[in-house]
């Protein structure tokens, strides 16, 4: 069953155009969401969750039509956006506290074993987490709501290669030992290496595949060049489609 | 879900500076001062809120909690309600302290009588209309939408603190009660104004915002 699926999305701004954007994310699945900056990892993230209007396409959530049971299904999601701090002078205390007014389902037990694994402690404020522990609050604020599915927009970029290694493990973790389904954006291959079952591959707006990580990784042979002897790894096969040319 | 909004505005979006200008509602009984002021700061109190709301990103946090995107609205438009009535609440005390304390009246201006409120209900609906309609256009030019909002109150103000000056209006400067019953259709035609201001500015502005892209 797949708890996501996108068809068609497409939102067009004056100067970018995300076009036809389709994909589909098994349950108890991570894919990875890849492109470089600028590609319309965010746009396509952001479109999904109804953040921007997106101009067609449509997106289903968990066998629902998001757009239509927006409240229904944020229910079950927990949305980490990378680079925005929320409430940065505010105690974690203080923002649980609003927010699990919110969930139905919101489990407070759960929620203070999470806190005591990412070792995070209520009465500090949001400013005084380091990039890697607010995206653990985060995400300890949407697994104690029970989300069954994580949408994460570059939640890597900015950590040093052990708490990326650390948060990576954890991904992995959450979706073996709960069955929970992740979509991330990223840029740093390793990621995609480390941690995810499908990719999705998004170049200037346009999507150039979406597979499972094998079948990526075939379907991009073609770009081998003379010389090449093995397969081509994922940071070549982006590496030579996105490598541009300067008339200088 | 309105006290969930509500409760997240107030504990998480709303800057310390709108609670103490809702407590200025207190200076009605200074005993010579422009009481207009009074509205002017409970402008003031949500404008910087909303600003303070921008750089905590919390249109952001309140768009990805499982409520609808009009909701993001609607929790602006009740805490700004709550904020300016509370304050209003607040000055009533000290606005009836004033009859014994300071019978000779307010000098400065319009002193605090039915009138009075009923001009601050208009204020206020003018302020709320265009500040929230033009603020959900975009939900981050918050300045632009301050001055638009501020100059038409502002100037609503002066015309009310002026106005009594003039002879012919001094029946709505009393406090005697012949003259208060006179006032009564100004407060009631301001709280209508302003109910209907508030549901037009919530109405458009969850309009508005629907087509922001965040």
């Amino acid at each position: 069953m797949n708890v996501l699926s996108v068809k068609g999305l497409t939102k067009r701004y004056p100067d970018f155009l995300l076009q036809d954007i389709s994909f589909e994310l098994p349950q108890g699945k991570i894919m990875g969401l890849i492109g470089k900056n600028g590609a319309g990892k965010s746009t396509t993230l952001k479109s999904i969750l109804n953040l921007v209007n997106p101009d067609a396409g449509t997106v289903e959530m968990f066998g629902k039509n998001f757009f239509e049971n927006e409240e229904d299904c944020k229910q079950n999601i927990g949305v980490v956006l990378g680079g925005i701090d929320f409430y940065n002078h505010k105690k974690l205390s203080d923002i649980t506290a609003v927010t699990k007014r919110f969930y139905h389902n919101w489990d407070d037990d759960a929620y203070q074993k999470y806190m005591k694994t990412f070792s995070l402690v209520p009465e500090k404020r949001v400013k005084e987490l380091s990039t890697g522990m607010k995206v653990k609050y985060m995400l300890a604020l949407a697994l104690s709501h029970n989300a069954r599915l994580l949408i994460l927009d570059e939640p890597t970029s900015g950590l040093d290669p052990v708490s990326r290694d650390d948060l990576l493990g954890l991904f992995r973790q959450l979706v073996e030992s709960k069955g929970i389904s992740i979509l991330f954006s990223t840029h740093i291959i390793t990621d995609l290496e480390k941690c995810t079952d499908y990719i999705t591959y998004i170049k200037d707006g346009q999507l150039l595949c979406s597979d499972e990580k094998s079948k990526f990784i075939k379907s991009f042979q073609h770009l081998k060049e003379p010389g090449d002897k093995s397969d081509l790894s994922l940071e070549e096969i982006m590496i030579r489609t996105e490598r541009s040319r300067y008339d200088v | 879900m309105m006290f969930k909004l509500l409760n997240k505005e107030l504990r998480l979006a709303a800057h310390p500076n709108l609670f103490i200008f809702t407590l200025l509602g207190v200076l009605v009984i200074v005993p010579a001062y422009p009481y207009g002021m009074v509205f002017l700061f409970g402008c003031l109190g949500p404008y910087i809120t909303f600003m303070y709301g921008r750089e905590t990103n919390d249109i952001y946090y309140t768009s990805l909690l499982p409520v609808k995107k009009r909701d993001t609205v609607k929790a602006k438009c009740l805490l700004m309600v709550l904020a300016q009535m509370t304050q209003l609440l607040i000055s009533l005390p000290f606005a009836i302290l004033r009859l014994r304390v300071l019978p000779a009246g307010n000098p400065a201006g319009i002193e605090a009588n039915l009138a009075y409120y009923g001009f601050g209900f208009i204020i206020y609906a003018i302020f709320n209309f265009i500040f929230l309609t033009e603020f959900f256009k975009t939900a981050h030019k918050v300045g632009k939408a301050f001055l638009l909002a501020i100059i038409p109150a502002a100037l609503g103000v002066l015309i009310m603190e002026v106005i009594v000056h003039f002879p012919g209006f001094k029946w709505l400067d009393s406090v005697e009660p012949a003259m208060i019953l006179k006032q009564l259709p100004i407060l009631v035609t301001g709280i209508i104004i302003y109910a209907l201001s508030m549901l037009a500015a919530f109405k458009i502005s969850a309009k508005r915002f629907q087509k922001v892209d965040l």
